[in-house]
């Protein structure tokens, strides 16, 4: 098991823009709302080695409002991203990205069955479950996700870095631009970071 | 002020704002075309959104800094009342004012469609279809639910008391009927006991739900609608064995169904509506708050741009008007090298280029007058020059005899100084000056009588003496009634004076010559009868020829000195120059009449500056003999009879002059003869022969001097003469000798 301390990485360039710009547009007004209120955070985290493929386990919790149930109820698709990353550690430079993976879910309510559905995006495979918390105790529960093989890896120190994400999935293309400005159905975990042992 | 090498500058910032206008055009076609791109991709929205969100702020505030600075400038302009600002302001008011409003309406209307449309989008009515539908599916599968539900708890009774051996073949007898994919028995901690499957290749029953096991494990019978992917759904069902009074032993059963292809594409499709439905409705409010906020957005932007460019049109409207007011200005205060920037080839171009046209003749012309006007200028100057020199008297005047030019020499002339007389009325300048007044007396006559043009001579009486001049009057020429007149006069009283003196001196020669010969015959005559006859005749007869001979001789004798007088003033005398001090010759002069007349004051005023002069001795010591016998007998008969004689140096323009003035306290010269003292035969004396002071002023002139005579204002006679102290000044005139050749051709 590889595992360290989890560390809060630095605003990187894209979350410096990003705080800069929702810091400008909420002086224009209220952009951001608290649809996904609630605790959404990557509580643990490790890899370990297995046959030269390092295997990520975490652990998530996601929000459980009553404004998700609800939405969820009434057929909102919600879109639930796990993000992972890994850093090459350079000293005098920003750190050179080796690994970027995203593991991306939709939970969606099937109101004819009466069960919650979780369908992975990539493969297509589905579960279904009768309640909402074991349908995100299905999806904050992640082992043995390979995210980096060993030859990937030439020396040096490595960051790995997990974030969650929960947003409005299945948005139309045609309303995501007018969308711009208030999509509230949208929000990240703060990155979850440790270092790689050599 | 603009002038056509400065057009550079302007032409290349109007080439960077371009440029700017351009950049800033692709970046937010940039950023639209980035919008648009990443909108079909989560992944990529998300990563382009900081960037697409700071372009599109740096476009807000680059616009609101613009405008905030064309407000500035416009507002700083307009209290400062720069030319021009109130035009822009006003065409800054009405431009945004035309575009404002109809914005304000677009977007009025806009916002209540949005609302009304958003509003319609999401209908009661289509809610509720929708779950009619969804129960309509639901209540078909739970009609299959139930069925298969029963068939398990059948099954479950029926596997209850059945044999080991024969649970199998009851398994697979019952999935066999119930068209079930897999039916199988489980006991205590879900381990398979038997199973049935309709595809027994894949070995093992599909993994139990959670939530079977809970609700079997309470004996309830268990039944769920799980969805597949491909929109398939089965129907799984489990059943506790046993009496549910006697307890759980922990078998049960769990049977798989499928559900038809028919129901269970409607049914997904009835979901799938459920979804997107779900998906839009939950889409309401944001859309609604974002199509606001987009269109004020929209509206900001719009009406930054439309003031930004009002301003901006009205700038460049009001620029040619600026210009034009600038160059209107600077040609007032006289600057007419002003040339204003061509702004276009419309109308306010022409207005432009007349008015360059306009500086460029006023130019043209103010430089043509300039030149004559420099012209007129030389040419009085050199008129004021020749004026300046000419020993002719030059007055303009107006026809109410206001000074308009008086050279120098006619305020000599006139006795009085006429430098700072343009402007000034002649009689105002006469108060005071006898001859100036008599002056201007013969030319208010002559005016009055209504003669404009006239030449004559006039006699002007002052305390100085008669001083006679040729005056000569003629209108100037005019269009102006006022031109006035300009008037010519020379000062002939030396001119006719020589002629006198010439005259006088022919006379006395004459005299000299024609009576002097036939005297010396009479009285040898005279003294021959009186000699020969006066001894043969009786003593009465004796006596009468004796008296008659004498009074013959004396008479005679007479007349020789009177012929011998003439002959003095006549004769002109070899001149010894020599240096002496003129002060010494008067105090010997004086110290001899003090003896002479001890009664009478004889007081010196001598400059001790006056070292020597260079004249004939002798004649100046007669000079001095007449004046002070003059004086003398002047002084005959009054109280305390004074007599003074002062010398004093003096510098002329080109030489430096001795000065002596003869004054004595008595009568002064008779007014009738001032002017006329050193003429020949003109004495107030009852036994003068009139000849003295003629002699003296011919002495004076034979030096280069010159004599006057007048009375003083306190009383008593006053005779002032001016020598030159160096023979050398006189003969820059030919010198003493050739003085006097040029006084006896003269005279001649």
């Amino acid at each position: 098991m590889l595992r360290g301390v989890p560390t809060r990485d630095g605003l990187t360039r894209g979350s410096l823009l990003t705080t800069l710009c929702v810091m400008a547009l909420a002086s224009w007004g209220p952009a951001y709302g608290d649809a996904l209120d609630g605790v959404l955070e990557v509580r643990s985290a490790y890899v370990n080695l297995d046959k030269g493929v390092f295997l990520l386990h975490a652990r998530i919790d996601y929000p459980i409002s009553p404004a998700i149930r609800s939405a969820l109820r009434d057929g909102l698709t919600l879109t639930v991203d796990l993000e992972a990353r890994v850093d090459r550690q350079r000293r005098f430079w920003f750190n050179l990205n080796i690994v970027e993976l995203t593991l991306r879910r939709e939970l969606s309510y099937h109101a004819v069955s009466d069960r919650y559905v979780v369908r992975d995006t990539k493969s297509g495979d589905q579960e279904s479950f009768a309640t909402l918390d074991e349908a995100l105790g299905y999806l904050g529960k992640v082992d043995a996700w390979p995210i980096l093989v060993e030859p990937q890896l030439d020396g040096g120190n490595y960051t790995i870095s997990v974030r969650a994400g929960v947003r409005r999935g299945h948005l139309p293309a045609s309303l995501r631009a007018i969308l711009f400005w208030t999509d509230d159905w949208a929000r990240v975990s703060e990155w979850y970071s440790w270092l790689l042992p050599a | 002020m603009v002038t056509p090498g400065v057009n550079e500058r302007p032409r290349r910032l109007r080439w960077v704002a371009v440029a700017q206008a351009l950049l800033w055009c692709a970046i937010g076609l940039g950023a639209f075309l980035l919008l648009a791109e990443s909108v079909q991709n989560s992944a990529e929205f998300e990563r382009l959104r900081p960037w697409i969100l700071l372009v599109d702020l740096c476009g807000v505030i680059v616009l609101s800094v613009l405008l905030a600075r064309k407000l500035w400038r416009l507002v700083r302009d307009y209290r400062a009342h720069v030319p021009g600002s109130r035009l822009t302001a006003r065409t800054v008011g009405i431009f945004g004012g035309l575009v404002i409003a109809p914005l304000l309406i677009v977007y009025l209307s806009s916002l209540e469609f949005i609302n009304r449309g958003i509003d319609s989008w999401f209908k009661v009515e289509v809610k509720q279809g929708l779950n009619d539908a969804l129960r309509l599916s639901r209540a078909a599968l739970d009609l299959r639910m139930r069925e298969y539900s029963a068939r398990t708890v059948a099954l479950a009774a029926a596997l209850t008391d059945a044999a080991p051996a024969g649970v199998q073949s009851r398994l697979d007898a019952e999935r066999r009927a119930s068209q079930a994919t897999e039916i199988a028995l489980f006991g205590p901690h879900e381990h398979i006991l038997a199973a049935s499957l309709e595809n027994p290749l894949e070995g093992l029953p599909s993994q139990l739900p959670a939530d079977l096991v809970r609700q079997v494990v309470q004996h309830r019978p268990y039944v769920s609608l799980e969805p597949l992917t491909g929109g398939q759904y089965l129907i799984r069902t489990a059943a506790a064995l046993g009496d549910a009074a006697a307890g759980h032993d922990g078998r049960f059963v769990v049977a798989v169904y499928p559900v038809p292809a028919q129901l269970a594409a409607l049914s997904e499709a009835v979901q799938s509506s459920y979804h997107q439905y779900g998906d839009l409705a939950a889409l309401r409010e944001p859309l609604k708050y974002s199509f606001r906020l987009t269109l004020t957005l929209v509206l900001l932007l719009a009406m930054l741009a439309a003031i930004y460019g009002a301003i901006f049109s009205a700038q460049r409207l009001v620029r040619p008007v600026q210009d034009l007011i600038e160059g209107t200005r600077a040609v007032g205060k006289g600057d007419f090298g002003t040339r204003l920037p061509l702004p276009s080839r419309d109308e306010m171009g022409f207005l432009v280029h007349s008015f360059n046209d306009m500086t460029k003749r006023l130019r043209r012309a103010r430089a043509e007058a300039t030149h004559s006007q420099q012209a007129v200028e030389r040419e009085r100057e050199r008129l004021a020059i020749i004026l300046a020199r000419l020993s002719t008297g030059v007055l303009a005047i107006d026809r109410s005899m206001v000074v308009r030019t008086a050279n120098e020499a006619a305020g000599a002339i006139l006795g009085t100084d006429l430098s700072g007389a343009t402007g000034r009325s002649l009689p105002e300048l006469a108060g005071g000056n006898e001859r100036l007044g008599q002056f201007v007396a013969a030319l208010a006559v002559r005016f009055a009588a209504g003669r404009e043009e006239w030449r004559e001579q006039l006699d002007l009486d002052g305390a100085a003496g008669r001083r006679t001049l040729m005056c000569a009057c003629t209108p100037l020429p005019g269009e102006d009634s006022d031109m006035g007149f300009v008037i010519v006069f020379d000062d002939i009283t030396t001119l006719l004076q020589a002629q006198r003196d010439a005259a006088w001196g022919e006379v006395a020669r004459r005299l000299a010559h024609e009576i002097k010969n036939p005297l010396t015959p009479i009285q040898l005559s005279a003294e021959r009868l009186r000699r020969r006859l006066l001894s043969g005749m009786n003593e009465r007869d004796a006596e009468i020829l004796e008296r008659g001979t004498r009074t013959i001789v004396q008479q005679v004798q007479t007349m020789q000195q009177m012929v011998n007088a003439f002959s003095e003033y006549a004769r002109a005398p070899e001149m010894q120059i020599s240096r002496f001090s003129l002060n010494q010759l008067i105090t010997e002069v004086a110290d001899l009449y003090r003896s002479q007349a001890p009664h009478t004051r004889i007081r010196l005023d001598l400059d001790e500056h006056l070292e020597g002069i260079e004249a004939d001795r002798g004649r100046v010591r007669q000079i001095l003999n007449n004046l002070v016998t003059n004086a003398l007998e002047a002084l005959d008969g009054v109280g305390t009879p004074t007599l003074e004689i002062a010398t004093r140096l003096e510098a002329g323009a080109d030489a430096e002059y001795a000065a002596v003035t003869v004054c004595d306290n008595g009568p002064g010269f008779p007014r009738e003869l001032l002017g006329k003292v050193f003429d020949p035969y003109v004495t107030s004396k009852p036994k003068g022969t009139g000849l003295g002071l003629a002699i003296v002023k011919k002495i004076i002139e034979e030096h280069g001097g010159r004599i006057d005579a007048d009375n003083r204002p306190e009383g008593g006679a006053r005779v002032r003469m001016v020598l030159p102290v160096k023979d050398s000044t006189r003969s820059a005139t030919g010198g003493a000798r050739e003085r006097l050749d040029q006084l006896r051709r003269e005279r001649a």
